[in-house]
């Protein structure tokens, strides 16, 4: 079975439609699309944790360390510093430009298959080791969990679960990054710290090549490219299957050889939540 | 040259909101089973499933539960009006209402800071339900 995501976004127009054509009752506030609806959230988050940009920075330029490792990457040549980030303009506030994820023409496809029939192909597999699904709300604005547990938590515990591991088995993490607010609330409901303590886990390089947790090594939606859930599962699954070049997990990049990586994906404003785990095949 | 506005499409099920603001009347559904006050309206009660509903009138005062300040214009109407602020309000009353603040600076504002509705009588039709901080 392929499963395949392609779209011509910067032209095509169609995701500007998806994001853009609101309701009229929220339009006419003007309210539109998802850094809107997001800017929402991770204000509360701020509230909530007393941290926001000051988190959110290690995210972006993290994973602009990881793209800047990766040919593909729309943002392969362009390094992010802190004056860069701080210095973007704002979009939605508290979201400035390189919080938010980018708009591309291209598309990914991963194939999947039998551990039987994998076997006989050119390429060492990775498998699916668990899975975990959590929609927890259908009216956002009427939610009162966006600065968490949203439904990262329950979707992880069950992937946990039916992989039979815990978190410190997990060697990276490919987090769907719609927005710098999304992989810190993600990997907080994950468990990977407590509530509101993002700052002191990212800071250091954590999630960068030569990190201790590597998050996002393709550059991720924020800056390699925007392909919805394919992003964060198509980088897995390279990685595992060791056809990342420069910035493969082990050696190359100063991090550890990966056997197990976690992905997520997540729908809406944090409405909904996927957690996938893969192992080296 | 003028912009059109974007004003609201009511459909069956909020058309009494939307009448009641023209009125300047901030009104919302209650279950008559259980006492919900909900947000959007719907036929039936998302609590106890009961569709025995009543309209009240909100006081109009609530805290903001979060807030995003708009710096670029998605539609042309609100160039002019940059920035701009887009909250969620919850009201004393229960729900969960996404609004303008203003009246304050945007860098003024916080979460959880009391609010009170202003009305925004933006055609003969429609008046926006907008809230200021007190």
């Amino acid at each position: 079975m392929v499963i395949s995501y392609g779209h011509s976004g910067l032209w095509g127009g169609g995701m500007r439609q998806l994001l853009f054509n609101t309701r009229p009752s929220e339009a006419a506030f003007g309210h539109f699309g998802a850094v809107g609806r997001y800017a929402l959230a991770a204000r509360r988050g701020m509230h909530a944790f007393s941290r926001g940009p000051e988190t959110w920075k290690h995210i972006a330029m993290g994973q602009r360390k990881w793209a800047n490792l990766n040919p593909a990457a729309i943002m392969h040549a362009k390094p992010m510093s802190e004056e860069d980030y701080y210095g973007a303009p704002l979009v939605v506030d508290p979201f400035r430009l390189f919080d938010n994820c980018q708009m591309n023409d291209g598309g990914q496809a991963i194939i999947v298959t039998s551990a039987e029939r994998a076997r006989d192909l050119k390429h060492r597999p990775a498998l699916i080791m668990g899975l975990g699904l959590d929609n927890p709300c259908n009216e956002i604005a009427q939610a009162q969990y966006t600065a968490g547990p949203t439904g990262a938590k329950k979707a992880s515990q069950a992937a946990l679960n039916m992989a039979g591991i815990s978190l410190a088995d997990v060697d990276a993490c490919q987090i769907y990054d719609c927005f710098t607010y999304t992989v810190e609330l993600t990997l907080q409901d994950y468990g990977f710290f407590g509530y509101g303590e993002g700052e002191d886990w990212f800071k250091g390089g954590t999630i960068e090549p030569g990190g201790r947790m590597p998050v996002n090594t393709s550059g991720g939606q924020l800056s390699e490219a925007y392909f919805m859930g394919l992003t964060p599962i198509s980088e897995a699954v390279m990685q595992l299957m060791g056809r990342c070049g420069p910035r493969q997990l082990g050696p190359a990049t100063q991090t550890k050889e990966p056997e197990i990586i976690l992905c997520s994906d997540n729908g809406g404003t944090l409405q909904s939540h996927a957690c996938l785990i893969f192992r080296r095949g | 040259m003028s912009v059109e506005r974007i004003l609201p499409a009511p459909d069956a099920d909020s058309k009494p909101f939307w009448d009641g603001c023209r009125e300047h009347r901030l009104k919302f559904q209650q279950c008559a089973e259980c006492g919900e006050v909900r947000w959007p309206p719907s036929i039936l009660c998302p609590r106890c499933h009961s569709q025995d509903t009543r309209w009240i009138e909100a006081s109009g005062r609530g805290v903001i539960y979060t807030f995003a300040v708009y710096h670029q214009a998605f539609h042309p109407a609100f160039k002019d009006k940059l920035p701009y602020v887009v909250a969620v309000v919850k009201l004393d009353e229960g729900p969960m209402l996404l609004t303008n603040i203003v009246g304050r600076p945007p860098e003024s504002l916080a979460c959880e800071m009391p609010v009170q509705v202003e009305w925004d009588d933006i055609s003969e039709e429609y008046s926006l339900p907008k809230f200021r901080p007190i």
